[in-house]
């Protein structure tokens, strides 16, 4: 069936049998929305993270001169969004070094400062501390006009055993997003969940049914908010805190209907909701990679952190060939072998967004596609996983043509330019009001190559 | 001592970390208050305190900001906790400090006898039983509510979030909040519990999945439920909540990196629902782990055989998937974990997934329908009137109080617009939701009567007081006899309250004691997140960690159901055992994965101290912790915890030279500073006492890196008493039981309460503890916290604006 506004075919999926669960994910019914929707798109944001670096010691990743941008192997299942691209050198996250008195823990400091830029507490108690991510700047922006502040998907369960280091606590590994210091925000793993988060439980995005249970959320509310009000009166005051805390969390929940409600007559694709998690890997991401394009497209968010794996993750990619696990292969000691497989890894992970971007691309939105609304950070939050490095991080952006953005170029920082500087820069881009600082930044990036022009600040010595 | 001392750190902790009462070993018999005593002699207290304690305790500038001035000697319960303080420090003779003139022993007995005797009269004739913040149900209470209410079990930790903790358990009004994120997930899990509940045919296409623990060997036959002559494998409840179709599939176990695991023989696994085989049994290829035949794994799912869909009747039922028993096992090592692979000589079972209903045949005859509708509308007029009948019943229950005129009609409403839409049961599912998000339901609301003035006391009515008890002993709502007690105003009659009480501890429901007091207080619910490396203990494993958490809980649970005294928590010579933990404590001849009664032979294994689980939640991954384990003693055993660290603690340097030491030696290092040494002098000999028990609580002679080190199990504690080993050191314990029993009811107190516990509490429980000995049974414990005036009373509040 053809899309009629821009001719392009989109395939039919077929049923994907996951762990004894059938997948539906017919046709993507995208062909009204361009007149019902209005034209000026918000920017969508999101980060994508892969585990345990990015080969790039033979410039596989990206080249070493600023300028045009080469695609080295593992880019090449991106060439078709070459123009939008950016890749990056000189940017790192020096609060993962480790300082003298902790035990290892490159892996855990790596990813908590990914996105927030600060030191995580080597503890492997409940006493965590990090900071706030960038994404959750953005989600609490934007939040304030979709369903859901943000969305926060990974390909991995936080319950894989044998996978934390024993000086760091297992949250520390399981998320790369932190409401503030001390919270971490859980991934969702499970298919089903997140498309319950987005649709509820009635497992399909039927707007029918949907408009039902809204109705029927909003007649429970009414209810209730009239056993509140009777409660409330006859309560002591210390009591009367307990049950407002209620009543504030019953205006939230009401805002969120009310959001669904003006927003209901916007197309959403009619899907049912999936089952189980697939085995095989790169289904798993597709099946989580629709239900992220639905999340966008339906403007449910505006903010998505995604985890291909959690950092240190040990999966293996039977589907490539070999059953080694990722993580031990990316210590490869300069092996030739060990070092081939990191790199069938690394570019079947590129292979994933590519596929991704695709969707985003086949999906109109306002004046254009998805694609051409979302601005999106992939990377890796150690560079060299072999020696634990976390400077010159492999980290490409797609969003040329988002406000002013020139996509299709190589730009060189200075070294230890911090990566948090790049974060802002997104944020500044996508329209969150100015945001002084993020962790250990020191600056906005000008994203220009042959920039010299960086600003003053980032210049500074770390 | 502390006048020495130049600091003003070290002053502060030298005062208070010589949290000694183990300069005395007299054993605190002086907190018995004697009803016939003389009354309070405010003159004696007056002229001892001129004496021995106005030097440094007078005015703004008194020592450790402790400034006895404040004190009203002609009311007690003014400044309690400065009293409660100087009680604290009499009784362990820790004030006036070294040094200084000091009274004699008699001196101080009447003084602590005086003192306790007064406050305790003034607990029991003017008595503050505090005011816990309205109380939100905690996930493990929404379940078990649930379960009650709806005979539907439930799993909580899909549904809802954890719970925030306080003063150590999960169950404290002032920390449960509610956040916007939590109603919404209340009103999702109304839709699936009622839905559930209620049997509807329209409910959508459900996706469970039950994980075996990744990880776990499969070697033997896993449990009871599975047959004799079965392998591995397992066996999962699950609730169907219509008649209809279901589709159950089989997972294989995999590996770290998702490798199949198994060693190159066809295996047949086999399906059954309640001990019937749905299927013949299936073939299982040869795997051969991570030398696997590609072409097997690649970019197929190689699991789509093992299932099927068969028609099933709504309820509860078993799904068990197991393999066939091998009649030859091979010698060697069947099963190799490091922390990136697992290789084992058996396949296993990974998951059980069901995905169903299809073809909806009806909504079938469940114990929760049996529950819900108790009439079926016999006509079309019938229906209102069933509907307000059954409403009624539901309201009584899950709001746990006589039904009030106002609660039926908005349930009405509701059920008139789900009627609307389809039909009878639709009309009551929806009801039910609002029930199941309703403030009531989720709050345990206690309203003071209008007529009482604020700033009061005033006992707790007799609905509440049902309450209170069905929370505390089942983490429940009450049941139809405790309701109807409470309701026909006999639950204050004595012999009534006993009798309930007891009865309620004899019911099975009264387990959640065990997992929710019990394994909150000792730690147990840190077991699953435990990760000892396995380097170190190569002999850690899954099996390990589940067997040593049903150990301690079917030992909690017998010491609990036996009424045993609470003291034999640190001393019984029995636990429960399977083969795995056999091994694990050297226990020869026990074969099985199923658990019994074994003694303990040896002397040093006995009690508490003894057991594998409270080792592990004591350690590092890596190494045993004595400062951790000697702090856990102190603070969850004994109630008397050392004051936290001074800040930027650097960590026990791990290179090469140290790793000759012993654990001892090393942390000698960490002694040698006056300030550290304060507190870990009381600390560390604790935790050495336990060295010989490793990081996961196997026995060893040897310590140190390379496992070469003696361990020398001995110490003295500052008030000089010795011990050597853990059994030593138990008896050092059992002789501060009166500590140990304070301590337990402080703690039952808590949790009873869901507050923390004050210094008008400390009468109390010091109250309490008198009352149960000299036995210390649990049900005397038990009984007299919910005889208490905290739990009988409540302070009436201001009345909000």
């Amino acid at each position: 069936m053809a899309n009629v506004i821009t001719g392009k075919k989109i395939d039919r999926r077929t049923f994907l049998y996951g762990t004894g669960a059938a997948v539906a994910l017919p046709l993507l019914d995208a062909m009204t929305p361009a007149f019902a929707v209005e034209s000026a798109r918000p920017t969508r944001l999101g980060w994508f993270q892969t585990p345990n670096g990015i080969m790039n010691l033979q410039n596989e990743f990206f080249q070493k001169e600023a300028g045009a941008l080469e695609l080295g192997p593992i880019l090449q299942p991106l060439a078709d969004f070459k123009d939008r691209m950016l890749t990056f050198s000189g940017l790192d996250s020096q609060q993962a070094a480790g300082l003298g008195f902790e035990i290892a823990g490159d892996h855990p400091r790596a990813c908590t400062a990914w996105l927030t830029g600060t030191h995580a507490k080597m503890t492997a108690g409940a006493d965590i501390h990090a900071g706030k991510s960038a994404d959750q700047i953005a989600a609490q922006h934007f939040g304030q006009e979709t369903q859901l502040a943000s969305l926060q998907v990974a390909l991995e369960s936080a319950e894989v055993v044998g996978s934390c280091e024993a000086a760091y606590s297992c949250a520390y590994f399981n998320t790369i997003s932190w409401r503030d210091e001390q919270t971490p925000l859980p991934m969702e793993y499970r298919p089903r969940a997140l498309f319950e988060r987005l649709f509820g439980a009635a497992g399909t995005t039927d707007p029918k049914v949907l408009a039902a249970l809204r109705q029927e959320d909003r007649s429970i509310l009414d209810a209730v908010g009239e056993d509140v009000k009777r409660l409330r009166g006859k309560l002591g005051q210390k009591d009367r805190g307990k049950i407002d805390q209620y009543t504030d969390a019953m205006r939230d929940v009401e805002r969120r209907i009310q959001r669904a409600e003006a927003q209901k007559d916007r197309d959403i694709p009619a899907l049912e909701g999936p089952g189980g998690i697939p085995t095989v890997f790169s289904d798993y991401f597709k099946l989580m990679a629709d239900v992220m394009v639905l999340a966008y497209q339906t403007d449910m968010t505006r903010v998505i952190t995604f985890q291909m794996g959690h950092e240190m993750s040990l999966r293996s990619y039977p589907e490539l060939g070999f059953t080694d696990s990722h993580h031990s292969q990316t210590h490869h000691h300069g092996e030739a072998e060990k070092i081939a497989k990191v790199i069938q890894i690394n570019t079947f992970h590129t292979k994933m967004l590519a596929y991704y971007l695709d969707k985003l691309r086949n999906t109109p939105d306002g004046d254009g596609s998805l694609l051409d609304h979302t601005l999106i950070m992939y990377g890796a939050a150690l560079s060299d996983a072999n020696l634990h490095l976390y400077t010159d991080l492999p980290i490409l952006m797609v969003g040329g043509g988002i406000n002013g953005i020139k996509g299709g170029q190589h730009i060189k920082y200075p070294s230890r330019t911090p990566v948090t500087n790049l974060l802002l820069t997104m944020l500044d881009k996508a329209g969150v009001p100015k945001v002084d600082r993020l962790g250990d930044s020191t600056g906005r990036l000008d994203l220009a190559a042959n920039s010299k022009s960086v600003d003053a600040a980032s210049r500074r010595t770390l | 001592m502390f006048r020495t001392s130049t600091s003003a750190l070290a002053l502060g902790i030298a005062v208070v970390g010589a949290a000694v009462f183990w300069r005395s070993s007299v054993v605190p018999a002086e907190t018995t208050s004697s009803p016939t005593a003389a009354p309070f002699d405010q003159h004696m207290i007056w002229g001892t305190y001129k004496k021995y304690c106005d030097t440094c305790h007078f005015g703004p500038k008194a020592r450790g900001n402790v400034n006895l001035e404040t004190l009203d000697l002609s009311n007690l319960n003014v400044n309690g906790a400065t009293w409660e303080k100087v009680l604290r420090k009499l009784r362990g003779r820790e004030m006036p400090p070294p040094g200084a003139l000091r009274p004699d022993e008699g001196t101080y007995k009447t003084l602590v006898t005086a003192i306790t005797t007064e406050r305790d009269r003034l607990a029991d004739t003017r008595p503050t039983p505090g005011r816990p913040t309205m109380h939100r149900l905690n996930r493990a209470e929404y379940a078990n509510a649930v379960r009650d209410l709806l005979g539907l079990q439930v799993d909580v930790s899909e549904l809802l979030p954890p719970d925030d903790s306080g003063y150590g358990f999960d169950n404290i009004g002032d920390v449960l909040t509610v956040s916007p994120e939590l109603l919404e997930r209340y009103l999702l899990a109304s839709g699936k519990v009622a839905r559930q509940a209620v049997g509807d045919t329209k409910i959508p296409t459900a996706y469970q999945t039950y994980t075996v623990a990744h990880g776990l060997k499969q070697d033997d036959r896993m449990a009871d439920d599975l047959q004799i002559g079965s392998r591995g494998g397992t066996v999962v409840e699950h609730l169907f909540p219509v008649d209809g179709e279901y589709e159950i599939a089989v997972e294989l176990q995999r590996g770290r990196a998702g490798e199949l695991l198994g060693n190159g023989r066809v295996r047949k696994l086999n399906l059954r629902l309640d001990d019937q085989a749905v299927h013949d049994d299936f073939t299982v290829p040869a795997n051969r782990g991570r030398r696997a035949d590609i072409n097997t794994q690649v970019g197929k799912d190689t699991e789509q055989g093992y299932k099927v869909r068969i028609p099933v009747k709504a309820g509860m039922h078993t799904i068990a998937a197991a393999f066939e028993k091998d009649t030859v096992l091979p010698e060697g090592i069947q099963f190799r974990q490091r922390f990136d692979a697992i290789q084992s000589y058996f396949e296993g079972v990974g998951a059980i997934s069901i995905v169903g209903p299809y073809n909806v045949q009806g909504p079938g005859d469940t114990l929760s329908r049996e529950k819900i509708f108790i009439c079926h509308p016999a006509s079309a007029d019938d229906e209102i009137p069933c509907a307000e009948k059954i409403f009624t019943n539901l309201v009584h229950h899950a709001y746990r109080r006589p039904v009030a005129a106002d609660d039926i009609p908005a349930l009405l409403t509701l059920y008139k617009q789900g009627a609307e839409a389809g039909g009878f049961e639709q009309g009551i599912r929806l009801a039910l939701q609002k029930v199941l998000v309703s403030p009531s339901f989720l709050f345990r609301v206690e309203l003071d009567p209008t007529d009482v003035s604020p700033g009061g006391v005033r006992q707790v009515s007799d609905i509440e007081l049902a309450s209170r008890l069905s929370f505390f002993l089942w983490s429940s709502i009450p049941d139809d006899e405790l309701l109807a007690v409470a309701e026909g105003g006999k639950l204050r009659d004595p012999a009534v309250l006993e009798g309930q009480v007891r009865r309620m501890l004899a019911d099975p429901r009264s387990q959640a004691l065990v997992q929710n007091f019990a394994g909150q207080w000792l730690f147990l619910r840190n077991i699953p997140a435990v990760q000892p490396d396995p380097a170190a203990f190569p002999t850690w494993d899954e099996n390990l960690r589940q067997a040593m958490r049903k150990e301690t809980e079917l030992w909690l649970e017998s010491q609990m159901r036996e009424d045993r005294s609470v003291v034999d928590l640190l001393t019984t010579d029995y636990t429960f055992v399977n083969q795995r933990l056999a091994e694990h404590y050297g226990m020869k001849g026990i074969w099985g994965n199923d658990f019994r009664r074994v003694a303990v032979e040896d002397p040093r294994r006995r009690g508490l101290l003894g057991q594998a689980s409270i080792m592990a939640v004591t350690s590092y991954p890596n190494r045993t912790a004595p400062t951790v384990r000697g702090k856990w003693v102190l603070e969850q055993l004994l109630g008397t915890p050392p004051p936290p660290p001074p800040p930027n603690v650097p960590f026990l340097k791990e290179d090469a030279a140290h790793g000759k030491l012993s654990m001892r030696q090393r942390m000698e290092d960490h002694r040698t500073a006056p300030q550290c040494a304060v507190c870990h002098k009381i600390m560390d000999p604790i935790g050495f006492a336990l060295e010989n028990l490793d990081g996961i609580g196997k026995w060893r002679d040897l310590g140190g890196d390379e496992g070469t080190e003696p361990i020398d199990p001995s110490g003295v504690l500052p008030d000089g008493s010795a011990f050597d080993g853990p059994a030593g050191l138990r008896d050092v314990l059992v002789k501060r039981h009166d500590m140990f029993v304070e301590n337990f009811v402080e703690r039952l107190l808590t949790y009873a309460m869901g507050r923390g516990v004050e210094e008008y509490d400390r009468p109390v429980i010091r109250k309490i503890a008198r009352d149960a000995g000299p036995d210390d049974k649990w049900s005397a414990i038990i009984l007299n916290i919910v005889k208490s005036k905290p739990f009988q009373m409540i302070q009436t509040g201001e009345k909000g604006a």
